[in-house]
């Protein structure tokens, strides 16, 4: 008896009528693939495709919260699997490895129905079919895609949704408030910033805004150079860092550093700035709630001194990245499309609990799955001081933020320049005085420029 | 006397510095976490709510560490054996008997051991698919063997060249024929180099990630540092107390372990030689 | 007994066909090259395919550019400084790793108490899952939390806000990783060596007892020529080992400090450009050029290995 040996079946994920539809099919191929059996143990999956209509294979990240796992894999996948006859299969890997797991599906042809990644990956364009269907379908529930997903799961130029986004997680600035207030100030604008900078750092809390080969970084500098009017493409996706704008903008953040921060900065990994928070050291760091999370669960001293505010206002306004672009795609080769489709489309037509298992994390990406008053509502019951602490969230996501690749979409050639860490080292040689900004600027420029001409050779922008 | 205390001169400081990081760990291990993250409480010791089970209590009831710890066991014992089947004759060919033919075949297998595995892991995703081993441990017992069977091959070439050819000699004019040379000489004489190649093995196998991610996603059939990276490190959060229990768990009896192995060596062969 | 004795003559006849060394040889041999080849063959041969396309993001196919990836890489400089980081990561703590554990070995032969706790603590480091240990160096090297630091301003040698940052600036950062990268080696040096030292028969020290030599001259007439094909292979290993291996620099510094990147090694770098940013062509181009290198380095010192035999 085969079916002894799998372990699924001991772990009871499947119900009894799975067992006996199993159980059946198993009758019927065992000549054909009766031979495998004694490896079934270790690779169960191996049949399912063949011999199993309704299965769904999905791959997602280890959430940073790990409660909205919890959700996905043992209530939502299998309800929805229940009312839908499909056998859904949820697995997590590490989120640093979700590209090289994918690019080895493409080679192979043949791995997860679905594939999820923190951000948008216009690369596979090529790779998937088109999501259009599912945002129509999602659209016709509960109303049209939100301008930040849209623009970041859209290819203008090839007229394709290579990605269906769900959600998408705003990244405010988090900052002690005892300490701000000990000299009196917030970090409300950048000017105040730069006044504050000395002072923190005086006080032995410097400020936190890394300039490392890592995402939180990454996100921050890309947001603060949106506060200064600089871009790193436009609308016709031309690239359009080198400008005054810019210039102005390192020189800026430069004078920051070097009288506000300290060198830990250059060398952060995603969790750097979470332990220079932590370690109550850190005044200011651009993080998303996570960075509160821990100090409210761990009960830090200073968890309630914490403050979430939007990123502070620069000469061009308020504007900022969100911190993870949940992106869902669908491979050509998937073997249940059907089921994947309306997998995803009910997913974010009922994205209430979905945001709720997050822990406010994950932000719909249909603004009308679960409108902003509701979550500002469904926010406020938070009871972590300071109270309301949460609210703002609503706000940014509302407001204060937009699609990697503003004012353009996110596109293959922004995502290599984006993996490349181009514009933290654009920062950096500035504030330790490699270069003059002028000259990072324009090294930025060939080297970004290389980048987008390689891509449109290749007809994605 | 002069000789001892020179002895614990060098081994003595040098064993402190590579075991540092592994009292760090026990530390860190049973530290509770929110003394973890306070600067006050010093790192070298626990604080007041400490040493705590919390972490490992963790690892064992809400991940699949157990799970992980036993699928890594049976890749590596696998590779060790299939390594050793085909490395051990192999290697000594080279050293004893290889024409013109065989040493270029030797040099071959080494250098495949020269590929770069960054990329190699698409095109070899391809093939594991192609075997239908997609999500399955033994993917990994059919791929390791490529980059332990070349070191295997020519770390043992070396150990049967410091075997003098007087010994085979004296045992083929006492009438054996080159396989039972072979078999009750020479064999039993390279202890020491399968030894290694074993230790060595098994230790890539526990080593090697990028292969044990791309290959495999269900969270029952990982290795451990795949499960562990998966299921503790939470983006920017990681579980630093369980993943220091994860990672002493294995390597204390591995290396309790191999320095069995290393008594054997110097017991068994040396005689007198060092004493 | 009677089944074994009938057995007997075809068993000769087989046994007389082993009698030859090429015969023998090339049945030894074969097993090894061709499940090796079999296996990394085809892989390697689309890898190199590859790096003669503009594939992208996971196809293994793509558009023929000819040298075009290889010329492109050739004149960025982030491709040079990673050559170069490649090699000084590799040069030096390979020399640390044959002189510590040389030394090492060496002092491990005498017999003292306590030898055996001491062995293991020297063998940790190797038997740890490296991944995970890798958390334990980046927990010590963490900007915040790091032990060193706290040492160091506990004891008041440095300012809270001027401890120096391992992984931050571009210097430290390398000698993090070349520290990291020797402390994972030296274990499994000292074991290569002690292997290597126990091999050598007992006959030979007592040939060289006869002949009068003892201590270092013992070493260096004896000791030293016999271990000479197991350390360079050995040798030859730690270096392929650490040129192709980028665990522990993705992991402790993910290619390293903006601007300068000073950690940024080939194999990083080609992951990188081909699986991160998705330019698997260019991607592929950048791994395979350390390819020649390597077999040259290897050839040469596999020849001598084969040389250096027991005279």
């Amino acid at each position: 008896m085969a079916h002894s040996d799998d372990p699924s079946h001991r772990e009871g994920r499947y119900d009894r009528r799975e067992l006996i539809r199993r159980a059946g099919a198993a009758g019927v191929s065992i000549g054909v693939a009766g031979s495998g059996f004694g490896q079934a143990f270790y690779g169960p999956l191996r049949f399912k495709g063949r011999w199993l209509k309704g299965d769904l294979s999905l791959i997602t990240w280890a959430h940073f919260v790990p409660a909205f796992d919890v959700w996905l894999d043992k209530t939502w996948a299998p309800g929805w699997g229940e009312k839908n006859d499909v056998q859904v299969k949820v697995d997590h890997i590490l989120n640093t490895l979700l590209p090289a797991r994918a690019q080895a599906e493409v080679a192979a042809s043949n791995g997860h129905d679905i594939f999820f990644d923190l951000a948008p990956r216009p690369q596979f364009e090529d790779n998937v079919i088109n999501h259009k269907e599912i945002v129509q379908e999602v659209t016709r529930k509960v109303g049209k895609i939100g301008r930040i997903a849209h623009k970041a799961s859209y290819n203008p130029k090839t007229k394709k949704y290579f990605a269906f986004s769900d959600n998408y997680v705003p990244d405010p600035v988090v900052w002690r408030h005892d300490i701000w207030n000990g000299i009196g100030m917030s970090p409300n604008t950048w000017d105040s910033v730069r006044r504050a900078a000395p002072r923190l750092k005086a006080a032995g809390h410097p400020l936190g805004i890394g300039q490392s080969a890592e995402l939180d970084s990454n996100m921050a500098l890309m947001s603060f150079l949106m506060c200064f009017g600089a871009f790193v493409q436009n609308e016709r996706h031309q690239v359009t860092i080198k400008s005054k704008r810019t210039v102005e903008a390192l020189k800026f953040m430069a004078d920051i550093y070097q009288r506000g921060e300290t060198d830990d900065i250059f060398g952060w990994d995603p969790a750097g700035n979470n332990n220079f928070l932590y370690s109550g050291k850190g005044s200011m760091i651009f993080n998303a709630i996570s960075a509160t999370r821990t100090p409210e669960d761990t009960r830090l001293p200073f968890a309630s001194d914490l403050w979430i505010w939007p990123i502070p206002k620069g000469p061009h306004g308020r504007m900022g990245y969100q911190h993870v672009m949940g992106s869902w795609w669908i491979w050509k080769f998937a073997k249940n499309q059907a089921a994947a489709k309306k997998f995803l489309a009910d997913l974010e037509i009922n994205y209430k609990d979905a945001f709720l298992a997050s822990k406010f994390y994950n932000f719909p990406s249909f603004p009308g799955a679960f409108p902003f008053a509701k979550i500002r509502k469904a926010v406020a019951q938070d009871t972590h001081r300071p109270r309301g602490k949460y609210g703002v969230l609503t706000t940014i996501a509302q407001k204060y933020t937009t699609n990697p690749g503003h004012p353009g979409y996110s596109n293959a050639a922004f995502g290599e320049m984006f993996s490349k860490f181009l514009v933290p080292k654009m920062f950096a040689q500035v504030s330790q005085k490699k270069m003059s900004a002028q000259e990072a600027v324009n090294a930025a420029d060939r080297e970004i420029k290389q980048i987008y001409a390689k891509w449109r050779k290749l007809g994605k922008i | 006397m002069k000789e001892k205390g020179l002895s614990y001169l060098i081994v003595g400081p040098f064993a402190i510095l590579l075991a540092f990081p592994f009292y760090v760990m026990v530390i860190t291990a049973f530290k509770n976490r929110a003394e973890l993250y306070d600067p006050s409480v010093t790192p070298y010791w626990f604080g007041k709510q400490s040493p705590t089970w919390d972490n490992a209590s963790f690892l064992f009831h809400e991940t699949q560490y157990p799970r992980w710890l036993a699928n890594t066991a049976i890749v590596g014992l696998c590779v060790v054996a299939i390594t050793l089947v085909l490395a051990v004759p192999a290697g000594y060919a080279l050293a004893r008997l290889a024409g013109r033919v065989g040493q270029s075949l030797g040099v071959g297998i080494f250098l495949t051991y020269l590929v770069p595995p960054t990329l190699l892991f698409i095109p070899l995703f391809w093939v594991i698919n192609q075997v239908h081993l997609q999500n399955s441990i033994w993917s990994l017992v059919l791929v390791y063997p490529s980059f332990t069977v070349p070191f295997a091959t020519w770390l043992l070439m070396g150990f049967f060249k410091t075997i003098p050819a007087e010994l085979e000699d004296a045992a083929r004019v006492d009438g054996a024929s080159r396989l039972k040379t072979l078999t009750r000489v020479v064999f039993p004489i390279s202890v020491p180099g399968v030894l290694t190649v074993v230790i060595f093995s098994f230790s890539l196998v526990v080593n090697e990630f990028v292969y044990a991610f791309t290959f495999i996603s269900p969270s029952e059939h990982k290795m451990v540092s795949t499960g562990v990276y998966t299921d503790l490190i939470r983006g920017d959060l990681p579980e630093w107390g369980a993943i220091m229990v994860a990672a002493l768990i294995p390597s204390i009896p591995l290396a309790l372990l191999y320095n069995t192995f290393l008594d054997r060596f110097i017991a068994g062969f040396t005689g007198g030689a060092f004493r | 007994m009677e089944a074994l004795a009938a057995a007997r003559p075809r068993g000769r006849r087989l046994t007389n066909v082993f009698e030859r060394p090429g015969v023998l040889a090339s049945v030894l041999i074969s097993p090894a090259v061709l499940f090796v080849l079999l296996l990394v063959g085809g892989p390697l041969l689309i890898a190199i395919g590859l790096s003669f396309t503009n594939a992208t993001s996971g196809q293994l196919h793509g558009k023929w550019v000819g040298l075009e990836n290889f010329r492109n890489e050739w004149t960025n400089p982030s491709f040079q400084s990673a050559v170069w980081h490649t090699f000084l990561f590799t040069v030096i703590s390979q020399a640390i790793v044959l002189v510590v554990a040389g030394l090492l070995a060496h002092a491990l032969t005498k017999n003292f108490p306590g030898k055996w706790l001491l062995r293991f603590l020297i063998l940790l480091p190797w038997a740890a899952p490296i991944a995970l240990s890798l958390m334990a160096w980046k927990w010590m090297f963490d900007t915040s939390y790091s032990i060193f630091n706290w040492t160091l301003v506990h004891f008041h040698l440095s300012k809270p806000l001027e401890v120096p940052q391992y992984l931050a600036e571009p210097k430290l950062a390398m000698g993090s990783v070349i520290a990291v990268h020797a402390w994972r080696i030296i274990p499994f040096a000292v074991v290569i060596f002690l292997a290597g030292l126990a091999s050598i028969p007992k006959e030979v020290h007592d040939a060289a007892a006869i002949d009068g030599a003892t201590g270092l001259r013992k070493f260096w007439s004896v000791s030293l020529p016999l271990q000479l094909p197991i350390a360079t292979v050995a040798l030859l290993f730690g270096i392929v080992f650490t040129a192709t291996d980028m665990a522990i620099v993705y992991i402790l510094t993910q290619g390293g400090p903006p601007p300068s990147f000073s950690t940024e090694m080939v194999t990083t770098w080609s992951y990188k450009t081909g699986i991160e940013a998705g330019s698997l062509g260019p991607g592929a181009a950048i791994s395979l050029f350390l390819l020649p290198v390597l077999a040259v380095v290897s050839i040469a010192m596999l020849l001598f290995a084969r040389k250096a035999e027991v005279s």
